[in-house]
């Protein structure tokens, strides 16, 4: 091993307040790469659990609703990799928090050192620069793709931001390359060895969390299935897809566990392989007997928009998702103010909403959910008539849509 | 300490911090994991109403009517007439209307013109909201009858069309699959059960029109009804 130290003195011109900023900025990223990984390992249980979505991590108010920037960006399907092969998949932040507990570790062993070579300076860069294009690339996915903005992101991007600039800095107010000898070894040499243990640092917790994650038995998948699958009252709406595996999705226009589903699901690679067919259930007391109170008031409105669109159905859906909000802050109004809305945004639909028939289709609807003894949630999707278990369609959705397209049958444990 | 062994210390302190921070989240998530294995969630399953004045014995009446007088597919009732209505509720006229006291929110009263089984614009339009309105009701009753004028033969036949002209317009407007299992039909003429004025306060397609009893037996009485059997 080779450190300035070891060799003769050598440049000694980086500033050390440069390197505290540096240790600063990752410590910073450890712990937002630590409680972002943290929250994703949390969900491993397939079970619900709260976030806590702050600039200053682990205060401020839980996100229990699902509503919030970090929980729809943890849930995306750009939070982790390989989700085919492995439940949930390897969360990003997971290399993220390895990348920052090395650069903590470096900036550390070099404030401690007496001497400080340039060529440190130069590695610090290059270090560096992985998780600022990183964060580059992901802020970027993060508002094009997802369309929002997760806080404890926000403190990755510049946690990654301020080593980066701290490392050029660093290197800037160092001694000019030659001006003073290195110390003894060949450059290549100490980055390898650097990179070597920045590689090994990334690489434990993967392996850790590989070899310690909850393992995921092919017979979580044995779930029921639909008693009564025909649409003997035609209240399947299809909306085609290129899929040819017949799929039925259970949902609620105003449910936003729904809208994320359909997007991780449109995401998804395996989802492009269903033809999805949707049955309208509104947690809406308006028209859903099976609530006591309306967990999405609205739904039963747009249910009823949605129906009578026919051919347009996927547009007025696609509306109801994108204006959820709004949608039932007026059906905790009035059901009248949402009709209004509607028939504003689709006039064509005026003489349709609120009427006794598209009424009645929804009833048939919620019979259709009677008929097969669903629970009175949302969403729920069926594959070739085998539900997919609730508590794996979010971050389980590649893996058991994979497992149950593959024939999920084989026996065993799977990763 | 000496640079190689202050590497190798920060090396290990930075390994360990990571390795027991990563390793002892992903046990916790399988441990809880495990412990949530095999436990049911706790959701409601999706059924259809049975409200509280669903009691033992309207549901006894439900039963009955249901198998003698509904359209059961297979069975070979066909709705009842009024013999067989009287002995299928086995109770007075008078008891058997209050039966349906607990429904005046879920029921309406179709009234048609003297003689006449021809539904008007305000009849449909009453019939279609109220059928519309079912919510997790199972079961739909129809009781026509005929007010006292004209002969017993007559009135029995002329109720029996009311109870049809309404079946029928429920089923080509709602075509619902199911309505052979779940429409009760009864026509009792003139001779069961006769409506009193107290029915005057109920949901009527003449609502603005005069109400005595005699108009207010012209008519079909309909009824969803929240109970499971």
């Amino acid at each position: 091993m080779t450190t300035a130290e070891n060799g003769p003195r050598g440049s000694s011109g980086m500033p050390r307040k440069t390197l505290i900023v540096l240790a600063a900025f990752a410590l910073a990223g450890v712990v937002f790469a630590g409680v972002s990984s943290y929250d994703f390992i949390a969900h491993l249980d397939r079970q619900v659990h709260a976030i806590t979505c702050s600039i200053v991590p682990g205060l401020g108010p839980k996100d229990t609703s699902g509503a919030s920037g970090c929980h729809a960006v943890l849930m995306s399907p750009y939070s982790s990799v390989l989700r085919e092969l492995t439940w949930g998949g390897i969360p990003i932040s997971l290399p993220a928090l390895g990348v920052f507990v090395f650069l903590l570790f470096r900036a550390l062993d070099l404030l401690l050192g007496k001497r400080i070579a340039r060529r440190e300076t130069v590695f610090l860069i290059a270090a560096t620069a992985l998780p600022v294009l990183t964060s580059i690339v992901y802020s970027i996915i993060s508002l094009t793709m997802i369309g929002t903005v997760c806080k404890v992101c926000v403190g990755i991007y510049v946690a990654s931001l301020g080593v980066f600039v701290a490392a050029i800095v660093a290197h800037v107010g160092s001694s000019p390359a030659g001006a003073t000898q290195e110390p003894g070894g060949s450059s290549w040499g100490l980055w390898g060895f650097y990179f070597v243990e920045g590689v090994a640092m990334v690489a434990l917790p993967l392996l850790l969390y590989l070899a310690l994650k909850p393992a995921y038995a092919d017979s979580l998948l044995g779930g029921s299935g639909l008693r009564h699958p025909e649409d003997k009252y035609g209240v399947m709406i299809d909306l085609g897809g290129a899929g040819a595996v017949p799929a039925v999705e259970v949902l609620d226009p105003l449910c936003p566990a729904c809208k994320a589903f359909s997007e991780r699901l449109a995401a998804s690679e395996k989802g492009g392989q269903l033809h999805l067919e949707y049955v309208l259930f509104p947690l809406d007391k308006q028209c859903n007997w099976m609530v006591g109170e309306s967990l999405h008031p609205g739904a039963c409105a747009v249910s009823e928009a949605i129906l009578c669109a026919g051919s347009r159905a996927a547009a007025v859906l696609h509306w109801a998702f994108a204006h959820q909000d709004d949608l039932r802050a007026q059906g905790g109004q009035s059901q009248a103010a949402v009709y209004a809305r509607i028939k504003r945004q689709f006039p064509e639909l005026e003489g349709c909403v609120g009427q006794p028939a598209v009424r009645s289709r929804i009833n048939k609807s919620l019979r259709w959910i009677v008929a097969n003894s669903l629970p009175v949630l949302t969403p729920q999707l069926f594959v070739r008539n085998r539900k997919l278990p609730d508590e794996d369609t979010d971050l389980g959705l590649d893996y058991v849509l994979s497992r149950v397209l593959a024939g999920g049958t084989a026996s065993g444990v799977r990763p | 300490m000496n640079a190689g062994m202050r590497h190798l210390v920060l090396v290990l302190v930075a390994f360990a911090s990571v390795g027991i921070s990563v390793g002892t989240w992903t046990r916790a998530a399988a441990t809880r994991m495990a412990d949530t294995q095999g436990k049911a969630p706790e959701v409601a399953t999706a059924a259809a109403s049975d409200m509280n004045y669903c009691t033992g014995d309207l549901k006894v009446i439900l039963k009955r009517v249901l198998t003698s007088c509904g359209l059961v597919a297979g069975a070979t009732s066909r709705g009842c007439q009024p013999l067989q209505a009287r002995q299928v509720a086995a109770m007075s006229g008078g008891d058997f209307n209050a039966l349906f006291t607990p429904l005046s929110e879920r029921a309406a009263i179709i009234q048609f013109d003297n003689d006449s089984a021809d539904l008007d614009a305000a009849a449909t339009d009453l019939l279609d909201k109220t059928f519309s309105d079912r919510r997790g009701a199972s079961y739909f009753f129809v009781v026509s009858r005929a007010s006292p004028t004209g002969s017993v033969q007559h009135n029995r036949d002329l109720s029996h069309r009311r109870g049809s002209a309404v079946l029928e317009h429920i089923q080509a407007t709602f075509q619902d699959p199911d309505i052979d299992q779940e429409v009760g039909l009864l026509w009792l003429g003139e001779e069961f059960a006769q409506l009193d004025k107290q029915f005057c306060q109920w949901r009527r397609s003449r609502a603005g029109s005069e109400c005595n009893t005699e108009e207010l037996n012209r008519s079909s009485f309909i009824a969803w009804i929240d109970c499971r059997l």
